[in-house]
């Protein structure tokens, strides 16, 4: 059950994310994960309910997108999408492939609720995007 | 005056270990520490492969094992004989996390290794998912547990370049194909090394050696090649 220390971290990310854009709560959370990620969703859901109790995270809604797992051939260069945990080209039947989705487990985006400010710091070397909606 | 924002991240979860992870495998490297993470299920045989390597090679190599385990450090007091050993306790975690591994080696009488295995915490699953800035994973997997295990522990076969087939000596008497284990693996990962042994008589241990020796050479002429670069 190693999604427990996986989600542990993502919540640290996404309070110091809300706490750095002077957020007085979170609103939602999204995030991606794989076939081949290595977590399950539905632990991953109970891990989030479990762990947020108490935090800035509480009652927020977590939204997860499951990807599907996709490769490309090195060979035949088709892009296609894996039914199962066989690493063949649909196409040719090569094994030379590499995996293009589906392995990771990604946070997407955060919303919260936040103090209207002027300038919004972004913390250093973090790439994100801010996006009003109301 | 509060406003609803969207903060758009769109990056993995693991992303701050992966470049922790990246850059002590980067300094083992240019110290010349060539990193093995032993994975395997519970009782696959991984303490036995690591004694059986240290007797093999004795003075000639310089090794040092850390060693994961829930409880009890028995794994560590078998192989203190042969090597320095420190022990990670995780106390109930099921797998080895980076951290872990980098208080272990603060606690190391040296840091010249030539090689520094981790044996991970028995478990098939969990640890797949956490770089432990290792250059090479190793999947041991024992003739007991039947040849089919591939296919169902897919990530952690994926996510490994070499297999080990332990106790081999036991072949007469289990239902076990190292072709049928071989095949199987090969649909998931196809360039994983293979190599069948019996870690009792040491029977391919030999050959176990000779990779690792040539993994760690490899790596010794890529970090070579990149201190070049930089110093020009």
């Amino acid at each position: 059950m190693h999604e427990i220390s996986l989600v542990r971290s993502l919540l640290k990310q996404v309070e110091r994310l809300c706490k750095q854009n002077d957020g007085t709560a979170v609103e939602q959370i999204e995030v991606e994960i794989g076939p081949l990620s290595g977590v399950e969703p539905l632990l991953v859901r109970e891990a989030f309910e479990i762990l947020s109790f108490g935090t800035g995270c509480a009652g927020s809604r977590f939204v997860i997108h499951e990807v599907p797992l996709k490769a490309r051939c090195s060979d035949c260069q088709a892009e296609f999408e894996l039914p199962s945990f066989v690493f063949v080209c649909s196409g040719c039947q090569s094994r030379a492939i590499q995996i293009t989705s589906g392995n990771e487990f990604r946070l997407l985006n955060v919303t919260i609720q936040a103090n209207q400010a002027a300038n919004i710091p972004k913390p250093r070397g973090g790439g994100y995007e801010t996006e009003h909606i109301a | 005056m509060t406003t609803t924002r969207k903060l758009t991240v769109n990056q993995d979860i693991q992303a701050q270990n992966k470049r922790r992870a990246a850059e002590l495998r980067s300094a083992f490297s240019d110290r010349g520490t060539f990193v093995v993470n032993l994975v395997s299920s519970p009782g696959a045989g991984k303490t036995s492969l690591l004694e059986a390597t240290a007797k093999y090679w004795g003075n000639r190599r310089r090794i040092a094992v850390l060693v994961g385990d829930l409880a009890t450090d028995r794994d560590a007091d078998r192989l203190r004989p042969y090597v320095p050993v420190e022990q990670l306790t995780t106390g109930g975690a099921c797998h080895l996390e980076l951290s872990l591994v980098e208080r272990g080696l603060q606690r190391l009488p040296d840091e010249d290794y030539e090689f520094l295995f981790i044996e991970n915490i028995g478990n098939l699953v969990c640890p797949a998912s956490h770089d432990l800035a290792e250059h090479l994973r190793v999947v041991v997997l024992s003739t007991t547990e039947g040849d089919d295990k591939p296919g169902k522990y897919p990530k952690m076969f994926r996510t490994s370049q070499a297999m080990v087939i332990s106790k081999c000596d036991l072949l007469p008497h289990v239902p076990f194909s190292v072709d049928a284990a071989i095949t199987d693996a090969s649909l998931i990962q196809r360039d994983l090394s293979t190599f069948p042994v019996c870690s009792t008589t040491g029977e391919g241990i030999a050959a176990w050696c000779g990779f690792l020796d040539d993994a760690r050479q490899r790596m010794r002429n890529v970090a070579g090649r990149h201190q070049e670069h930089v110093g020009n």
